[in-house]
């Protein structure tokens, strides 16, 4: 089972902390003031008895006393009724008729052992107090003090307190969250901060003056990503300074290899082999330099003109030979992108190098627009690509069979690669697709608007 | 025959561009340095000039000024650097277009042909051609401003022409590029520095231009 996250966790323990402590406090007062309030009630009773208690010790001062009579004249009101015992017979009033079987028999023992008495009982399902005051040795007098009210009293106590403690526990997982939403920030800006980077920004960090107590991961943190910017911007200097250091001697080369490669009709055949070799290999040497280079810098903004991509397109078929009625613009197309002119025209000539050189040559060139995206799809009618080589073939160095073999030196293996960099500078992907009716379509997509 | 002067401090790139442009049929002066090459400019002109920019002494920059200061040269711009920055100071300079190394020996030969046909280029057989204060005698090779003669590098004078030649209508950068500077699809930077450094001599407040103006996205043109 997956492990609860920490905010479930701490709101659970918030949660659970406030219903204990709240649970306890509810219980614990909710006890002492029934005690309380009960031995108030049973003081009060007491009192009453006692004073009832003369009130029938007068009535029964003379001979033949009447004592229901008695009894009645005593002004009990409805909770408390009175009942005398003399010389083993009650004597009530019919009303309160029932009332001696509330009596207990310890009491009665009790008091007629001439000693006063308070005892708790429970009659007709309700709780009461039984106070007994003897008399004489042979009369005792009792009270029986129904408790119901305070029955009720502790209902309503017990109700509320239990109330208070539900609302306390929502109370307290209300805290957690809040308290969680609050520790939980700074680690959200953590985050934050990572996807930032991880999507190419290495000028996010974090201010380890806004949250103190984690100052420390905030400058590590940014302490990491600095290694990480310093890094990126190290290798990318490397290529940078590699590329650019083969510059010069490979201008020398490059310029030699040509004087040697005007002369080759004047040299002996192998001479000849070795210079032609020598001067193709230069040339290749020289775009593998430029591709290096220009991909060194590939991530950098694109400087967005308004450039006519189905112009552009069938200049660079041109440039290579390539018919340019093979360009067509979908119905209804803007062939007018928002993109980088130099990297865009790279974009298409490494497609068409591309499709050239694997594909057997583009047989088409298609700007649309669709579901938010505009494309450009270069179509070949090669072997096409297998599923497996779908993602590899945009890897820098990966080179494909040459489709052909007049011989012609081989890519560079950087063209697909600059093409998905140059691409993604635009916001934009590269993929390959079928082409129906056989060899391999790629396909540049750019989210409309661009 | 066609000569060009090669300032270059690295003697194997200058001796090997030496060897090969003179394969392609120029005379080749050389220099290894900005103050040797101008000595030798001044008492030997070249037709083109092939310029380093990283140079021992006065730079390739300063070299540019000093050049355009003295004459209307076409200059070309041999640099490992490939900055934006780098090219558009040296376009700025003077230097009417620019390669990276390495450039093979073709491309490089075929953009000294075009500059120097750039410099003979037949100007339209229009005696003048009048913008309201700014006049062009194409045949003349004259160009003033409220009658005062301005001094227009040749390719700034043949962008001038170009645009003269379409007056009232919208050239785009790569039409520029194609009819200018002979390039199928070159930097189009190349077009926009000219126009400013243009700007700057034939208008009256470069910072709003009358007569060259803008058209946003789309190019340029030239109007009354």
């Amino acid at each position: 089972m997956r492990r609860p996250g920490l905010r479930v966790r701490l709101m659970a323990g918030f949660a659970a902390g406030a219903l204990l402590l709240c649970t306890s406090i509810a219980v614990l007062s909710y006890e002492l003031t029934r005690r309380s309030l009960l031995a108030e009630r049973e003081r009060t009773a007491i009192r009453v008895t006692y004073f009832d208690a003369t009130v029938v010790q007068a009535g029964l001062t003379t001979d033949h006393p009447d004592i229901a009579e008695v009894l009645r004249s005593l002004d009990t009101g409805p909770i408390r009724r009175a009942v005398l015992r003399r010389d083993g017979t009650w004597y009530a009033r019919n009303v309160d008729a029932g009332v001696t079987s509330a009596v207990p028999d310890s009491l009665r023992t009790l008091a007629e052992r001439g000693q006063p008495g308070v005892q708790r009982v429970r009659t007709d399902g309700h709780a009461a107090l039984v106070v007994a005051v003897p008399l004489s040795p042979s009369t005792v007098f009792y009270e029986v003090h129904s408790l119901q009210e305070l029955e009720s009293t502790f209902r309503v106590l017990a109700l509320v307190l239990t109330l208070v403690a539900g609302a306390t526990a929502v109370a307290g997982a209300t805290g957690g969250w809040y308290a969680t939403r609050y520790v939980l920030r700074p680690l959200t800006s953590v985050a934050t901060a990572a996807q930032e980077i991880s999507k190419g920004d290495l000028t996010a960090r974090l201010d380890p003056a806004a949250e103190p107590e984690l100052a420390q991961l905030a400058s590590s943190f940014n302490q990491m990503v600095d290694q990480l910017a310093r890094r990126i911007e190290r290798d990318r200097r490397f290529a940078a300074d590699v590329s650019h250091e083969l510059r010069s001697p490979l201008q020398t080369l490059a310029a030699a290899a040509s004087v040697l490669a005007r002369r080759r009709s004047r040299l002996d055949e192998r001479s000849a082999t070795a210079v032609g070799l020598v001067a193709d290999e230069v040339a290749r040497f020289q775009t593998l330099v430029t591709d290096l280079l220009e991909l060194a810098r590939s991530d950098q903004p694109p400087e967005r003109t308004r450039v006519d991509v189905a112009d552009l397109a069938r200049q660079v078929c041109r440039s290579r030979r390539v018919p340019p009625q093979i360009v067509h613009v979908e119905p209804g197309a803007d062939p007018v992108w928002q993109v980088d002119r130099r990297r865009f025209e790279q974009v298409l000539g490494n497609l068409l190098d591309n499709a050239e050189r694997h594909g057997g040559g583009p047989v088409a060139v298609r700007l649309g627009q669709s579901d938010g995206v505009a494309y450009l799809e270069v179509d070949d009618e090669g072997p096409g690509v297998a599923e497996e080589d779908r993602e590899v073939i945009f890897y820098r160095f990966v080179r494909g069979r040459p489709a052909n073999s007049r011989g012609d030196s081989e890519g560079t293996g950087l063209g697909l690669a600059l093409v998905a960099q140059h691409v993604a500078a635009h916001n934009g992907r590269v993929l390959v697709l079928d082409r129906p009716g056989g060899g391999a379509r790629f396909r540049v997509e750019l989210p409309e608007g661009s | 025959m066609p000569t060009v002067l090669v300032i270059e401090d690295d003697d194997r790139i200058r001796l090997s561009l030496a060897l090969a442009l003179e394969d392609e049929g120029y005379t080749v002066h050389e220099a290894s340095t900005a103050e040797e090459g101008l000595i030798n400019q001044r008492k030997d002109p070249a037709d083109t000039v092939l310029v380093d920019l990283m140079l021992p002494g006065i730079d390739g920059f300063e070299c540019i000024r000093e050049l355009r200061r003295t004459g209307e040269v076409p200059i070309v711009v041999i640099s490992a650097r490939s900055d934006t920055h780098d090219i558009v100071a040296a376009l700025e300079a003077g230097a009417d277009d620019y390669v990276v190394k390495p450039v093979a020996v073709k491309e490089l030969s075929a953009r000294l042909r075009a500059l120097r046909r750039r410099a003979r280029a037949a100007a339209p057989a229009v005696p003048t051609l009048i913008f309201g204060d700014l006049e062009i005698r194409p045949e003349a090779g004259e160009v003033t401003v409220h009658g005062r003669p301005v001094a227009l590098t040749r390719t700034e004078f043949r962008l001038l022409c170009e645009l003269a030649d379409h007056a009232g209508r919208v050239l785009s950068r790569q039409q520029l590029l194609e009819r200018v500077w002979d390039y199928g699809a070159g930097d189009e930077r190349l077009v926009d520095v000219h126009v400013g450094r243009l700007r700057q001599k034939i208008e009256d407040n470069p910072a709003s231009p009358e007569h060259l103006v803008t058209v946003r996205g789309l190019g340029y043109k030239l109007q009354r």
